[in-house]
């Protein structure tokens, strides 16, 4: 134990170390405190959560919608003429006449408009649903890949299992809770593809700084000689690997910390916990998210926490396999980052016919730089039921296959 | 000729030399004094590495530091410890430290093959260096103080690692190379330069002890060496009473050499002084705290 | 001569270029491979080159209003040529759109005729109808000339240079196609170079440093003077490192076959509102500068770091904010944008002496402290 605790006081004792994780930590809080521009204008979809409940039904979305009729009666009051709709009234606006309404009643007529476009998405939503057809989307994805043969047959098997889970979501009305707009705000976006991407990039960096370090210290402090020859021995490595995964484990925990805490701080998401991740209002761009599972928003976020922190583990253990191969942590860096990169690369370069592609897809690289795309039957190549699954299991294999490995060559090698 | 004047260093709070005046000529200098007496820190002074706190090194009257290239040129070093290239044979090594040092390519072809042989290492000319004996980085490590021909040539614990056979090679070479040039050797073990220097230099609490020939250093003693046969359980008595500096088994009894300054007993044998005696008996507190 | 020699052979070592090349290969795959592969990407990127390089062939390198004029009879004559066309099918002239003009404003709710319409341009391809789309587009720019579209935010200084640019008539009259495609391609190969420089420099001093050769190295005749020397063999390494891969990617680049609009200026492609008017190919020059001078400023930084810090993690830990700041904020004003009108016009001068004195400074710094420093290890 003592042993552990000295290989891991290598790295956070390390004031670069600290002074990255720092400074990543004060990004990232810039980031999210950068993009907060609309977190007033989210209290809406929260007021509706909780004045009709969560669930969109028929009844409640009819009192909604009556709700809205005498509000907008109130715009009758202040504006002194009648509208249908809010936007007819802002449209017909000039631009000397923002003048004759005080703050209050801005603040007012703002809220108005926001309650309509969610009256008028919500009324949507079956409209919308009816269009959507994943096996198109299938095709659509097949001739943008240039597919064919095998690959496109296992992609459209696939999509069709979907469209059976997306039915039965049609039926059982999953997707008929609110949740913030996401046309209008990007919310999953903002959460998933720039936060958790930026502590993703970040937790891989000083993850593979700190694991390199752990693991080529006694090396490159010519240290090598006395520590490998002590009763530990060559043991020591498996201490290492031990320090290198709990390094991994507290960089992603800090970093995660920091950050959510951060966000849910500045985003209020308390209504929103137990919204489905597959909410109709979770649609930014062409399709809305769509879940094999029946998530909610939380569920969601332990899932892709438990992902990205599986992955980090994985990429530790990598690191520590390649540094003991390596023994030197600037080159074991730059192989780690082209590792990275080319498990992105390898799929373009397989044969578009072949199933190839798709066990190619199934790499580390992919699984952690698409955490907006988890879970989701929406996320084209990627879209596998068990996606998710098949990548940390099988890179589980090889992540332990590769170090033991390394370990072993390790034990027979000459220390010099 | 070197002249040491005046010449101190402080590191912080900690003093690691202090008032040091020292004069060199030509021939060999030993600088003897135990581990972490300050023998680095005094050599580093000599070959530009440290500047001292306060005084100065000159050469000729000119001081070392304002000489800059002009001195590093007559100088020969080797450090206690020093660095190589893996990848590189000591050939190219040679020939890379030459070219810092300013010897033509053609001129140092010729000199690193003639200092290969001189340190035994011409079988492996061209092997690359990751996989040499200590002894033998050792032995390239002495062609490279020499290739330059140096005036003045400063080894720092140049017997490290080699073998008796080496050794005795090396202490030829020495001596040779000393006739015409100022070498200064720093060492702990007696027996290196015992027999070969012309002058023995000991460092004692931050200072200079001594400066003078083996011989005047032994006079120190004179008289006061004896050695006797005791039965092993007086040892510990014995111990307690005088300095002792060595002992050894003969015929179930111990033949103890020690130093006593005052009346001798009858079956105690006066023995002429060794320069080992006067280091084991003037670090005597230094090497029983080690101990 | 001979220890500067020294000095590059042991930051170019094959290990590091081996590494240098996997690296690149890696980035060009990642980033670069997209700009060269799919120039034009598509239609009617494909006809908007076409055209593009047909205007220049015939107008030169500017358009005067007689040019003009000539461009948009060139483009009646072809719809009239659509006209014949879909005149000639019965099925477009049954559902009302006969005519090009008709067909150009076609009803999206009219399913019959949006199904023609897609029909004309992803089925069937027609290059007439992707061309007359392109061409009006640039009639389109070249009427709304005078209605200069600068923004309401934008300085007295950005509207002086508008107006400067409209009293020269200098128009917008050619495609951004090329010019944004260079754009992309250039910044992407700074980050391989950036990526590059670092990779192969950082390591230099620390090296020596940890390995204990110093004692040696300075005891030698040349002295304290090789820190000078090191950091010349890092230069010269950077230098090299930048120009082989500048030659070895603006090879790639030519076969874009751009070369046609070497000598347009920039202000005449579409959107491209400069500082300054410097014809396309000296644009390229300006780029190829401010790469070499970026990649000479983390050289010297790397270098810089490389004296100061104990171990290769730290030296990679530090400079990692450096050079992810650079691609995040950096990039885009220093160089995709390097004379654009939308940043200050002080901007890029100002940051490129800045960044070059700071970093000469630190090294002169280092330099002095080498020379007194108490080589202890």
């Amino acid at each position: 134990m003592r042993i552990f605790y000295n290989e891991c006081k290598k790295a956070f004792t390390s004031p670069i170390f600290i002074a990255l994780l720092l400074l990543f930590a004060a990004f990232n809080i810039f980031v999210i405190v950068n993009s907060s521009d609309h977190k007033e204008e989210l209290k809406v979809a929260s007021e509706l959560v909780e004045k009709y409940g969560r669930t969109i039904t028929d009844q409640s979305l009819r009192q909604f919608e009556q709700d809205f009729q005498v509000e907008l009666a109130e715009l009758k009051k202040i504006t002194g003429r009648e509208y249908s709709s809010v936007y007819d009234f802002l449209d017909g606006l000039n631009h000397e006449d923002h003048e004759l309404y005080d703050e209050n009643e801005w603040l007012f007529i703002n809220q108005l408009q926001l309650k309509e476009m969610y009256v008028s998405m919500a009324k949507d939503i079956d409209g919308n649903y009816a269009r959507i057809d994943f096996k198109k989307f299938a095709e659509a994805e097949i001739e943008k890949y240039g597919l064919g043969g095998a690959a496109a047959k296992t992609l459209q098997h696939e999509y069709e299992e979907f469209s059976k889970r997306f039915e039965e979501m049609k039926q059982n009305g999953e997707h008929k809770e609110w949740f913030f707009a996401g046309k209008a705000y990007f919310m999953h976006s903002l959460l998933y593809r720039s936060v958790f991407m930026h502590i993703i990039i970040e937790a891989l960096l000083l993850m593979v700084l700190s694991t390199a370090l752990i693991t080529n210290y006694e090396f490159e402090n010519r240290t090598h000689l006395v520590a490998y020859a002590t009763t530990r021995g060559r043991s020591l490595m498996k201490d290492k690997l031990a320090a290198s995964l709990t390094m991994a484990t507290s960089i992603t925990i800090f970093l995660l910390a920091v950050t959510l805490g951060t966000f849910f701080v500045v985003f209020d998401y308390s209504t929103m916990w137990g919204t489905s991740i597959s909410s109709a209002f979770n649609w930014e761009y062409q399709y809305p998210y769509v879940s094999w599972w029946d998530l909610s928003v939380g569920t969601f976020l332990v899932g892709v926490i438990v992902v990205v922190y599986v992955v980090m583990l994985l990429f530790s253990g990598l690191t520590f396999a390649l540094s003991t191969l390596v023994k030197n942590s600037y080159i074991t860096f730059f192989l780690m980052s082209s590792f990275f990169v080319i498990a992105l690369l390898i799929p373009s370069f397989m044969l578009t016919s072949s199933n190839l592609l798709f066990i190619t897809t199934h790499n580390l690289s992919s699984l952690v730089l698409n955490p907006h795309q988890l879970f989701m039957g929406s996320s084209g190549l990627t879209m596998f039921k068990t996606f998710e699954l098949m990548t940390i299991g099988c890179w589980t294999m090889i992540t332990m296959l590769f170090c033991i490995f390394s370990l072993k060559r390790f034990n027979k090698k000459d220390i010099q | 000729m070197l002249v040491v004047k005046d010449m101190a260093k402080q590191y912080g709070d900690f003093t690691a030399l202090k008032d040091i005046n020292l004069e060199f000529t030509n021939g060999l200098y030993g600088l003897l004094a135990p581990n972490g007496a300050g023998k680095t820190t005094l050599i580093k002074m000599l070959a530009t590495l440290i500047a001292p706190t306060k005084g100065e090194v000159l050469y000729n009257g000119k001081n070392i530091l304002s000489m800059d290239d002009q001195y590093r040129e007559l100088l020969g070093y080797l450090p206690q410890q020093f660095g190589y290239y893996k990848n590189y044979s000591p050939k190219q090594y040679l020939l890379y430290l030459a070219a810092l040092k300013g010897i033509s390519k053609k001129e140092a072809a010729l000199k690193i093959d003639e200092l290969l042989e001189k340190v035994a290492l011409s079988q492996v000319v061209n092997k690359k260096m990751k996989k040499f004996s200590g002894g033998m980085i050792q032995r390239v490590g002495i062609a490279q103080a020499l290739l330059n021909d140096p005036k003045i040539l400063i080894l720092d614990e140049p017997t490290a690692g080699l073998d008796p056979k080496e050794r005795a090679r090396f202490r030829h070479l020495l001596s040779e190379l000393a006739r015409d040039r100022l070498v200064i050797i720093s060492t702990h073990i007696v027996s290196d330069i015992e027999s070969i220097a012309n002058e023995i230099i000991m460092i004692k609490n931050q200072q200079i002890l001594y400066k003078d020939s083996v011989e005047k250093i032994c006079e120190l003693l004179e008289g006061h060496v004896y050695e006797t046969s005791i039965g092993y359980e007086q040892l510990g008595v014995f111990r307690k009473q005088y300095v002792l500096l060595s002992e050894k088994q003969e015929q179930g009894n111990m033949i103890v050499r020690f130093i006593h300054k005052g009346n001798p007993e009858n079956e105690w044998r006066p023995v002429s002084p060794q320069l080992e005696d006067v280091f084991l008996y003037e670090y005597r507190d230094e090497i029983d705290g080690e101990a | 001569m001979r220890i500067l020699w020294n000095e590059i052979k042991k930051i170019l070592t094959w290990k590091v270029l081996l590494l240098l090349i996997l690296i690149n290969s890696v980035l060009y795959f990642f980033v670069i491979e997209f700009h060269i592969e799919h120039f034009p990407n598509g239609r009617p990127a494909l006809d908007s080159y076409k055209i593009a390089t047909q205007m220049v062939d015939k107008y030169g390198i500017d358009m005067d209003e007689d040019e003009i004029l000539d461009f948009k009879n060139v483009y009646d004559a072809e719809v009239k040529k659509a006209d014949r066309y879909l005149q000639s099918r019965k099925e477009f002239v049954e559902a009302g759109i006969g005519s090009y003009d008709k067909f150009a404003n076609y009803s999206w709710e009219n399913e019959e005729q949006s199904a023609l319409h897609d029909k004309v341009f992803f089925e069937e391809q027609v290059d007439l109808f992707f061309e007359l789309q392109e061409r009006s587009r640039l009639i389109t720019f070249h009427e709304n000339r005078k209605v200069y579209p600068y923004p309401s935010n934008a300085t007295a200084k950005q509207k002086l240079r508008y107006e400067e640019l409209n009293t020269a008539k200098h128009y917008r009259v050619y495609t951004e196609l090329i010019i944004d495609n260079f754009r992309e391609f250039i910044s992407d190969v700074a980050i391989a170079i950036l990526f590059s420089v670092v990779l192969v420099i950082s390591p230099a001093i620390l090296k020596d440093r940890s390995r204990q050769l110093l004692g040696l190295q300075y005891t030698a005749k040349k002295g304290r003077q090789l820190y000078l020397t090191k950091i010349a063999a890092g230069m010269i390494s950077t230098f090299v490192v930048i120009t082989a891969l500048l030659i070895v990617y603006f090879s790639i680049y030519s076969l874009n076959k751009t070369s046609l609009f070497f000598d347009v200026p920039i202000h005449t492609f579409i959107g491209n509102y400069a500082w300054y008017n410097p014809t396309f190919f000296q644009y390229i020059l300006l780029c190829v500068a401010a790469i070499y001078v970026l990649g000479f400023v983390f050289g010297l930084f790397a270098m810089a770091f490389s004296s100061i810090v104990s171990s290769m993690v730290a030296l990679l830990g530090i400079q990692i904010p450096l050079v992810a700041g650079m691609l995040i904020f950096g990039l885009k004003p220093l160089l995709s944008f390097i004379i654009g009108i939308w940043y200050p016009q002080w901007l890029v001068p100002t940051s490129y002496s800045v960044m070059l004195i700071v970093s000469v400074l630190f090294v002169v710094y280092l330099t002095t402290r080498e020379k007194r420093r108490d080589i202890v290890n």
